[in-house]
């Protein structure tokens, strides 16, 4: 007989559980603000969760839910486009640099220019000018200003090398300045020490064989980001140095994840962002460090500008909030937090959050000092969001044919010969 | 056509005309009367909407029509219920049966209950260990009810599991938050909407359940409330389907006509995204001064090309992103097919023997089958990592060994090896479960039939080429359709194998590639095309398998 009671009291555990999520109350005068970041590993929830936290109780009358999202193999974009669509995205959230013009295009994301302007203690100028120019672009037929959101910070590539494989084989080890063919030696060197060593490896990404090309002195678009760029003889020129490394079997084959094998220690050379060092600090065995990126043939210093920015939502209910939110979260005191973890740099230009990306990670060596040359390069490219063109089909004509290339399957020639012609339908 | 019977049940449980209508018939036709009123007045308001949720006119006025519908069921429902006819009554149960679940959905929506499954989730989580005091009172009920009858351990016991279990009950509940809770969703009623949807909830469920005792009134018959009991079952499945199946499908089949896209209202554009993914032209390159592209029409890329004499013939595309996708998916399936099927029949004729262990291995087989496919990827990525991977490390062993040159296979990245790479990945997920079907397939031959061929001096090669294989047909051609309808809808082998994206072009499915349109390329419409396109294809695939199936069937 007492079956039915104890089934009952499971029934109505089960029912009272399900009913806790709705007691996520919050009082009449309260807002809610929902944001969301793509963190890589725990230890970034925590910190986001901390400053939300913080941020939260600070704040009178709103009331903030921070929401870690799926990492970036978990389709972060896929989940996004998905709730906005469906009118359950968060009021805020982060989304990479790339993708700023097509959610501003397709009219997922709110210009804050007019809240902006009405705030006195926002200045453009505070933060880096690359992620500025594209974030204040203007859609195409559009008359006001535009603010699509605010950058949350930036990395740079350098070269994550293996020091003890540089001593093994004699080299110095790689400091400012040096050029490709020493790097191009280096990688010879490092690969003869034994049939699993390789000198170089990269991620089968657009920046990484971006570098290369851009670093030899060409570019992926025109001036005005309205065109291709690669149509030249600089293109044939860094395509053909990355070829030789993966003919030569001087480097990990283009399309793996290198940063494994670097971990293992059986990679001289890894190129990579500053979001790395943490998981190499953490799991690599050997001593390494970084160094900033080679000089091309294009004679100067070559990097990409990465970062990521927050956003509104553009049916957000609170968009003055939600500004405020943006302009708090990207704070020099809530940057600083962040930047602490060693994953990433200020996106605020000013010499104090230099100074405070310097000293991050003390006692761990890394010469942190390399990511931020590579974020100030003589020729540094900002990752671009294209205002006028279709970037992902723009960055799949791209890969493939870069795959090719790389693959055998193309000669650089053909591939500087033909892109520009076979993507132009892809621009506006 | 009613049987004799049926009609003497008819007459038996059909009462007099002049038997007292109950009050519950002209509550439900002004109930439905209000129902086609509400309907009408929605309809109406659908119409007149500026923008109805992004989906575009067509949806909007597809809506105004199907809202019509209820309206259309109500009125007849009351004619009939007034007249005292059945088909009244089923027609009043549909309504509001269906009125019920909509209003509890719809409750449960404005109490917050579905945007917050995260949030059950980590609530359930958090709370779990205090759940353990069930387990304990659950534990002490079972102990007591082995004691005899006569023993006063056996009520005590049971007391005291009730005490804990309640005990239990109230600490959860306290540490739930279940007065915030109350508070919530009393919170919600501030809302006008809340009280509508309660309300109807009720209305509608009272009605429901008075209509459903109201048989006799209406002369049913037993197999008649057999039949409905039957749907009210499948009910929940039927309601998931139209919502969650049905009405997705519908809509995408518009949208493949429209030049949908995320965060634009869709435009119906005919039958242009088919018309851009199948065209195809063909042209002669003449010298190799000129490139492929420059000898193709705007808006064509080289798909392929073919030497005839001292000329090229080149095919353009204007999608040649589709053709590849389904030309990859027509390989991978044309390899998966064998490698899956093939291993699996030799694995099933070896556990079909009586060795010792046999239904451990059965179980270890199947493993492969019941394990997450991204979870599996990342260890086939793993193995297939051409420098500390396990597959290129036996191949450099045995080559280094036998003194051959070491191919070092680029598994992942090597244009020619990246799509076998993903059948090899998706073959040993299968063989696990069609090993089962022939395991299945093999235990059902009559053994009269291998005692036949013994007696005729059949060795056990040709056992198994006459007895064993004829007798399998059907369950070949089941493992053979459900292997090749999977192959051409393979997505998540390519999408979890591949780290960068986007994925070697060789890798990319049919699948891989609408999702490729879909999401990150938001062009939802265009996407939906090539999920109609793909839908034929696999039609037609499976028709034609049906019909030579039965066609073999007659000539057997």
């Amino acid at each position: 007989m007492l079956r039915r009671p104890l089934t009952a009291l499971l029934l109505i555990a089960l029912a009272a559980m399900m009913a806790v999520p709705v007691s996520f109350a919050q009082d009449d005068e309260e807002i809610e603000l929902r944001w969301r970041t793509r963190p890589d590993n725990q230890a970034e929830i925590d910190v986001y969760t901390a400053a939300s936290e913080a941020i939260d109780a600070e704040w009178e009358g709103v009331t903030l839910r921070y929401e870690p999202g799926g990492s970036e193999t978990a389709a972060y974009q896929d989940v996004l486009v998905t709730e906005l669509e469906a009118g359950t995205a968060p009021d805020v959230f982060w989304i990479p640099g790339t993708d700023i013009a097509r959610f501003a295009s397709a009219g997922l994301i709110l210009n804050l220019a007019d809240l902006a302007s009405d705030d006195a203690d926002f200045d453009v100028e505070d933060f880096y000018a690359g992620p500025m120019s594209f974030l204040t672009t203007a859609l195409d037929g559009m008359d006001d200003d535009a603010l699509w959101g605010l950058p949350r910070d930036v990395s740079a590539f350098a070269i994550y090398f293996n020091a003890d494989l540089f001593d093994e084989a004699g080299l110095p080890h790689p400091e400012d300045g040096w050029t490709w063919a020493e790097f191009v030696e280096a990688a010879e060197e490092i690969s003869g020490l034994g049939a699993d060593i390789r000198g170089f490896g990269m991620n089968a990404w657009w920046a990484n064989w971006g570098y290369f090309v851009n670093a030899a002195g060409s570019s992926f678009f025109n001036e005005d980001f309205t065109a291709c760029g690669l149509d030249n003889q600089a293109t044939v020129e860094g395509l053909e140095t990355a070829r030789m490394l993966f003919d030569n079997g001087w480097a990990i084959p283009w399309g793996s994840d290198s940063e494994p094998p670097f971990i293992a220690g059986t990679v001289g050379m890894f190129m990579n962002g500053r979001w790395a060092t943490p998981n190499t600090i953490t799991n690599a065995e050997f001593n390494w460090n970084v160094a900033p990126l080679p000089v091309g043939p294009s004679g100067m210093e070559t990097n990409w500008l990465f970062w990521g920015a927050y956003v509104v939502n553009a049916n957000t209910e609170h968009p003055e909030e939600a500004w405020d939110l943006v302009t708090r979260l990207t704070s020099a005191e809530i940057q600083g937090q962040i930047a602490d973890l060693g994953a990433n740099i200020p996106s605020r230009a000013t010499d104090e959050a230099i100074e405070l990306f310097l000293n991050t990670l003390p006692g761990s060596g890394v010469n942190n000092a390399a990511f931020v040359s590579g974020t100030t390069s003589e020729d540094v490219r900002t990752e671009a969001p294209l205002f006028f063109g279709d970037w992902p089909s723009i960055d799949e004509a791209y890969g493939t044919g870069v795959t090719a290339v790389f693959n055998g399957d193309l000669s650089a020639e053909e591939f500087a010969a033909s892109i520009c012609e076979q993507v132009e339908p892809l621009f506006d | 056509m009613a049987t004799t019977a049926d009609k003497l049940l008819q007459n038996q449980f059909t009462p007099g005309p002049d038997s007292a209508t109950p009050i519950i018939v002209p509550a439900s036709i002004l109930w439905n009367l209000l129902i086609a009123a509400g309907c009408i007045f929605l309809s109406i308001h659908i119409f007149g909407l500026d923008d109805f949720g992004r989906l575009g006119r067509p949806v909007q006025y597809f809506a105004g029509v199907v809202v019509i519908l209820p309206a259309l069921m109500a009125v007849a429902s009351s004619i009939m219920l007034y007249q005292r006819k059945a088909m009244g009554r089923y027609l009043a149960l549909i309504i509001q049966y269906v009125g019920t679940v909509l209003c509890i959905v719809g409750v449960l929506h404005l109490w917050g209950v579905f945007l917050s499954f995260e949030a059950f989730v980590d609530s359930v989580m958090t709370n779990a260990p205090l759940t353990l005091g069930f387990a304990a009172g659950y534990g002490l009920y079972w102990l007591g009810g082995r004691l005899g009858e006569t023993n006063p351990w056996r009520d005590r016991l049971t007391q005291v599991a009730l005490l804990i279990a309640s005990a239990t009950l109230i600490i959860l509940l306290l540490a739930t938050d279940v007065l915030g809770t109350a508070n919530y969703i009393l919170n919600t009623y501030n809302n006008t909407l809340t009280w509508v949807l309660t309300a109807g909830a009720v209305i509608f469920g009272v009605l429901t359940w008075q209509m459903l005792h109201l048989g006799a009134y209406f002369g049913e018959l037993p197999t008649q409330r057999d039949a409905w009991q039957g749907w009210l079952m499948l009910s929940p499945n039927i309601i998931g389907f139209m919502f969650f199946f049905a009405g997705p499908l519908l809509l995408s089949f518009y949208f493949s006509f429209t030049n949908g896209q995320i965060g634009r209202v869709p435009e119906v554009i005919g039958v242009s995204n088919y018309t851009h993914m199948l065209s195809v032209e063909f042209q002669w390159r003449e010298s190799a001064e000129v490139t492929r592209q420059s000898v193709l029409s705007r808006g064509y890329s080289p798909l392929m090309t073919v030497n005839v004499g001292e000329r090229e013939l080149i095919v353009g595309a204007r999608d040649v992103m589709f053709w590849r996708s389904m030309r990859n998916t027509i390989f991978f399936c044309m390899m998966l097919v064998p490698l899956s099927a093939i291993p699996a029949l030799i694995l099933s004729l070896i556990l079909n023997s009586k060795l010792p262990g046999v239904k451990f291995f059965r179980a270890l087989y199947f493993l492969p089958s019941v394990a997450a496919v991204v979870g599996t990827a990342l260890i086939w990525r793993w193995l297939y990592d051409p420098t500390i991977g396990f597959f290129n490390y036996i191949i450099t062993t045995v080559t280094g060994f036998l003194g051959l040159a070491d191919p070092q296979v680029a598994w992942l990245t090597g244009p020619g090896v990246v799509l076998i790479s993903i059948v090899l990945l998706a073959a040993w997920q299968l063989v696990g479960f069609n090993t089962v079907l022939f395991l299945a397939g093999l235990q059902g031959i009559p053994h009269v039939l291998y005692e036949a061929a013994q007696i005729d001096g059949a060795n056990r090669w040709q056992q198994f080429r006459n007895v064993t294989l004829p007798m399998l047909a059907p369950t070949s051609f089941f493992v053979i359709v459900t292997t090749i309808i999977t192959g051409l809808q393979v997505f998540n082998e390519p999408y979890a194998l591949f780290p960068a994206r986007p994925i070697p072009v060789e890798a990319t499915t049919a699948v891989y590639y609408l999702y490729d349109r879909a999401f990150p390329g938001f062009q939802y419409g265009y996407a939906s095309a090539v999920a109609w396109v793909l839908f034929a294809l696999i039609f037609m695939v499976t028709f034609i398998q049906f019909r030579l199936q039965r066609s073999e069937a007659y000539e057997n």
